[in-house]
């Protein structure tokens, strides 16, 4: 699989608290990342595919492969959808 | 008004920088000034800012000019309304004077306490003045009214600049809050002016918190943490609007500003049945809020 990438250029983002406050640069709209969200998105870096991801967080975490997975799939998807992630 | 010395000793502090550079910016002269600072001529009740210009155009004819560097010049038509003069200089135009000097106006009212300032922020009517003038009945002096200036020039703190506003109170708030009322406001305003029981502030002083008046069914005091401070910073008033113009954000530079103010100023959020019969218990929870210092 491709390795999952952010579209820099589209957002501009900054910790506050324990959130990652991301907001797109061509509307203005915010999004609020925490938890295992956060962590994810921390995680997407250009190096690691979906695969990856999942193994780097089931390690972080010591939770189920599956839980995490559904977590990653459930962020991917929502981060394709806000253009925040480039396609595959 | 009165002032509250906070510190001890038989000199107040000096001015800040801030402080002198508005008290600089915002002398008066009147005499004739552009009618239009880009392109279009200025419609009433209406401003434009181009550049390091600022030009407000009240009722009629009724102009207000600012220059960074040059202060406020005011052209009186026949047809303008006096009494919304001060209105005028002490609202937009003072808001646009900070904000072209990189000083930062919120809608809040404020009280002062332990050497820093509790703001209280809502919609115009939202209650905002009333509550500030009814802390005075704990002995907490008002910091400002309506509008609350920021300096942001020490990166370490976020500094408040107290005041220029005098207090507006409707009837029914002077009231319930036990402030002296004065003379009328203007024509068209049913609120006096008004000196708050406890004096007020004449130094500048670092923020403690920002709490946001809400009405709602409970009577409580909650933090706001994380993305929603920026949120909240973010919908405040047309004086954010005037900041952003004046400093040609564009919106990773104004998420970059919101950010630092949401980093280093707390927040909450104060719910509060907007029922007389309930107004005495709103204040004391403010109160007691604001006397431990920002902790329920």
């Amino acid at each position: 699989m491709n390795a999952l990438v952010k579209r820099n250029g589209r957002f501009t983002e900054a910790d506050l608290d324990d959130e990652i406050v991301v907001m797109r640069l061509d509307n203005g709209e915010f999004f609020s990342l925490s938890g295992t969200s956060a962590a994810i998105w921390r995680l997407i870096d250009g190096s690691r595919d979906r695969r990856a991801l999942v193994a780097a967080l089931t390690a972080d975490y010591g939770a189920e492969e599956s839980e995490i997975a559904a977590d990653v799939d459930a962020l991917l998807v929502q981060l394709r959808d806000t253009g925040l992630l480039a396609d595959d | 008004m009165s002032s509250v010395a906070l510190q001890q000793g038989s000199h107040s502090p000096a001015p800040t920088v801030a402080q002198t550079l508005m008290q600089r910016e915002t002398r008066v002269t009147y005499g004739e000034v552009p009618k239009a600072l880009s392109g279009e001529p200025i419609g009433e009740t209406s401003w434009q800012l181009q550049g390091d210009r600022f030009l407000l155009r009240g009722e009629g004819h009724h102009y207000f000019h600012y220059r960074k560097g040059h202060g406020i010049t005011v052209e009186r038509g026949p047809d303008a309304d006096l009494s919304e003069e001060s209105l005028w200089l002490n609202g937009s135009v003072y808001s646009a004077i900070a904000s072209l000097n990189g000083l930062v106006p919120i809608h809040a009212s404020a009280v002062a306490h332990g050497g820093r300032v509790f703001a209280f922020s809502a919609p115009a009517a939202g209650g905002k003045s009333t509550l500030a003038a009814a802390l005075a009945g704990y002995g907490l002096p008002l910091f400002c009214d309506d509008t609350l200036v920021l300096d942001l020039s020490d990166p370490d703190q976020v500094l408040c600049l107290p005041g220029h506003k005098r207090l507006k109170l409707r009837p029914d708030a002077i009231e319930l809050t036990g402030a002296t009322p004065e003379e009328p406001v203007s024509k068209a305003v049913d609120k006096y002016y008004a000196s708050p029981a406890a004096g007020d502030v004449g130094v500048a002083l670092p923020i403690a918190e920002l709490i946001f008046l809400e009405e709602g069914p409970n009577l409580e005091i909650e933090p706001i943490n994380g993305a929603q401070r920026m949120v909240r910073l973010r919908g405040d008033h047309p004086a954010a609007d005037l900041f952003a113009a004046a400093q040609h954000f564009d919106r990773a530079a104004h998420f970059a500003h919101l950010h630092r103010l949401a980093s280093q100023i707390k927040m909450a959020r104060l719910e509060r049945p907007r029922d007389r019969s309930r107004f005495t218990e709103s204040v004391a929870l403010a109160a007691q809020y604001v006397v431990n210092g920002g902790q329920r």
